[in-house]
C-alpha cells in the first residue's frame, strides 16, 4: 500500500482517538471521532461530522488573530478524521502546582483573546493546553462557537472554574484570581466584570445552589 | 452496630435496619411506600409529606418486625436531611428525633445524594469510582478527591428524572415515569432529530425538553425513544469526557434513572471503550431507599459522635460537595 503511515495510539480521549503519525513527513497527529455504536446512528454522524468541520474552521480562525493552535494538514468530513501539527509538550494538567499558576494568567489571556474576538472555546480544562517550549498551545475546538454573548462567554469561565474546582483543589483561589488577571488584561475590566456576575448567575442555576 | 436509616426526601418513605460488620453491611429490612400523584401530576410537597406521616409508624412497625431486632438494640438513628422537599424532609426528621430522644439514642443527619453513593460502594464493591449520580433531584458526575466528593459535570437545568417525568406527565402518566417511556421507547426505533446540548462536562436538558412536546404529536413512541437516545447520548458524553480526564478506571451508577436498561447499555459500551469498569447499583438499591441513609450513619458514626437534637436541621438545598467526608 503505498499509503502506509505508521499509527500509533496516543490516547483514548472523549469525543475522539488520537494517533501519532506522518503527513508528508512530518510528524503529526490524527485525530479520528470514531463511530459510536452506543449513539443513535442518525445523532452520531450529525454530532461527528458537525464537530470535525468545526474544529477545523474554528483552529483557522482563532490563527488569524494569533493564538497558537496545532496546525490542520488536512480535514476528511466523510471519515471524520483531522491532520493535526503534533505540538511537543506537556499537557497543562500534568504541571506542578506552582506552574499550573502561572500559566493560568497566559490561559486568562489566551481565552479573553478568544472571547474578543467573538469566539467561545466550549470544552475549556486544563488539558486541552499544552505548555511547549515555554509557549502556551491551545487545542480542542470541536465544541467552539463563535458568539458574542455574555452567557456563552460566563459559559466558558465557569467550566474553567468547575475544572480547578474539581481537579486542582489545592490552587483553586491562587490559579483562578491568576487567570482572571489575564483575562481582565485582553477583555478590560468592565467586560470581565460583566462576565464574572453571569458566571455568578450560572453557579445560582445549579441544583440545589440556593438555599431556600 | 445496627442502624435505623430514614427516608423521606421526595415521594419515597422508608425505614431500614443495617448491621455493620468490620466493613461490610448487611441489609436486615427495607421498607418503602411511595407516594403516588394523581396522573398528569407531579409531586405536591404537602400531599406527600401528609402521605409520609401518615405511613410512617406502618413502614417503622414493619421495618423492625422484618429484621427481628428490637427497638432497644438499634446504635443509632440517621435521617436524611437534605437536599429534598421541605414538608417531605421534615416527617422523617421528626420521625428520628422522636426515637433518638425516647430511646436515648446518638442521632446522624446525613446527606441523601452522599448515602446514594455509599450503599452503592458498598453493593457493588466499587473502590474508587466516578460516580453517575441520576434522579429526580440530581444529575451529577462526581469523583472523591481530598476529603470531598467534586462535581465534574452537572446538569445545567433540569435533571434527568425531572426531564423524562415531565414528558411523562405531558402526556397524561403519574410520577415516576420512567418505566412507562422506557417502555414506549422500547417499541420504536425511528429518531427524530432532536436538540443535542453538551457544554464541556456539563449538560442542559431544558431545550430538549420543550422540543420533546413539540414531538409528540408526530408519534409518542418516536418521541419517547429520541427523548433517550439523546438526552442519554449527552449524558454518556458527558461522562465519557470525565472519564478521559480523571482517568478513572471504574464507573458507578446510582439513583432512580441507574434502574434505565438502555442507559446501562450505553455506559456499559463506553466502559468498555475506556478499559474500566462498569458497576450500577442493583434495581432494588438504586432509587431512594432507608438503606441509604442507615449505611450512611453507619459510616459517619465510625468516625463521629451524634448531634444534639437541637442541632438535628433540615435543608432542602445542601450540595452534596459541601459535605466534608470523615470516615
Amino acid at each position: 500500500m503505498a499509503f502506509s503511515i505508521l499509527l500509533k495510539l496516543v490516547k483514548r480521549g472523549a469525543e475522539a482517538d488520537i494517533y501519532l503519525t506522518t503527513w508528508n513527513g512530518r510528524k503529526s497527529i490524527l485525530k479520528i471521532r470514531k463511530r459510536k455504536d452506543y449513539r443513535n446512528e442518525l445523532l452520531d454522524n450529525r454530532i461527528r461530522t458537525l464537530r470535525t468541520i468545526r474544529e477545523a474552521k474554528m483552529i483557522s480562525e482563532v490563527k488569524s488573530f494569533g493564538v497558537s493552535t496545532p496546525l490542520v494538514y488536512f480535514v476528511d468530513q466523510k471519515k471524520c478524521e483531522i491532520f493535526l501539527q503534533f505540538v511537543p509538550g506537556k499537557l497543562a494538567r500534568d504541571l506542578p502546582n506552582g506552574t499550573i499558576i502561572k500559566i493560568c494568567k497566559e490561559i486568562g489571556r489566551i481565552v479573553g483573546t478568544l472571547h474578543k474576538n467573538g469566539i467561545m472555546h466550549g470544552d475549556l480544562t486544563t488539558s486541552n493546553f499544552i505548555l511547549a517550549r515555554e509557549r502556551l498551545v491551545i487545542m480542542d475546538f470541536g465544541l467552539a462557537q463563535k458568539t458574542e454573548k455574555v452567557e456563552d462567554h460566563a459559559i466558558d469561565l465557569r467550566l474553567f472554574k468547575e475544572v480547578l474546582n474539581s481537579a486542582h483543589v489545592n490552587i483553586v483561589s491562587k490559579s483562578w484570581e491568576s487567570f482572571l488577571l489575564g483575562y481582565q488584561k485582553i477583555v478590560g475590566r468592565t467586560r470581565m466584570e460583566r462576565v464574572i456576575s453571569q458566571v455568578s448567575v450560572i453557579e445560582k442555576r445549579g441544583r440545589y445552589a440556593n438555599v431556600v | 452496630m445496627l442502624s435505623l436509616g430514614i427516608e423521606s426526601t421526595a415521594h419515597t418513605f422508608s425505614c431500614a435496619i443495617i448491621e455493620k460488620k468490620g466493613k461490610q453491611g448487611r441489609i436486615l429490612s427495607d421498607i418503602r411506600k411511595i407516594y403516588r400523584p394523581p396522573e398528569g401530576e407531579g409531586i405536591h410537597p404537602r400531599e406527600a409529606s401528609r402521605h409520609h406521616a401518615e405511613n410512617s409508624p406502618q413502614v417503622l412497625a414493619e421495618c423492625l418486625q422484618k429484621s427481628g431486632i428490637k427497638i432497644n438494640d438499634l446504635d443509632l438513628v440517621s435521617y436524611a436531611a437534605g437536599p429534598g422537599l421541605g414538608p417531605c424532609l421534615r416527617i422523617g426528621a421528626v420521625v428520628a428525633r422522636s426515637l433518638a430522644s425516647y430511646y436515648g439514642m446518638p442521632i446522624y443527619p446525613v446527606n441523601h445524594a452522599l448515602g446514594h453513593i455509599e450503599l452503592g460502594k458498598m453493593l457493588t464493591g466499587a473502590k474508587d469510582p466516578l460516580v453517575l449520580l441520576v434522579s429526580g433531584g440530581h444529575t451529577m458526575i462526581l469523583a472523591f478527591l481530598s476529603k470531598k466528593w467534586r462535581v465534574f459535570g452537572e446538569t445545567l437545568d433540569i435533571t434527568l428524572g425531572q426531564l423524562i417525568d415531565q414528558i411523562g406527565r405531558h402526556t397524561g402518566f403519574a410520577s415516576p415515569c420512567g418505566p412507562k417511556i422506557e417502555e414506549l421507547a422500547s417499541k420504536s426505533s425511528t429518531y427524530v432529530q432532536l436538540p443535542y446540548v453538551v457544554k464541556g462536562n456539563d449538560v442542559s436538558f431544558s431545550g430538549l425538553l420543550s422540543a420533546t412536546k413539540r414531538i409528540i404529536p408526530q408519534g409518542l413512541e418516536s418521541a419517547c425513544f429520541s427523548l433517550q437516545e439523546t438526552a442519554f447520548s449527552m449524558i454518556g458524553e458527558a461522562t465519557e469526557r470525565a472519564l478521559s480526564f480523571t482517568g478513572k478506571k471504574e464507573l458507578l451508577v446510582v439513583g432512580g434513572v441507574a434502574a434505565n436498561k438502555r442507559l446501562s447499555d450505553i455506559l456499559t459500551s463506553i466502559c468498555k471503550r475506556h478499559n474500566c469498569t462498569f458497576f450500577v447499583a442493583p434495581k432494588e438499591y438504586a432509587g431512594d431507599c432507608g438503606s441509604q441513609i442507615s449505611w450512611l450513619g453507619l459510616l459517619e458514626s465510625s468516625k463521629k459522635d451524634g448531634v444534639e437534637l437541637e442541632d438535628t436541621f433540615v435543608r432542602q438545598s445542601w450540595r452534596i460537595d459541601t459535605v466534608e467526608v470523615t470516615y
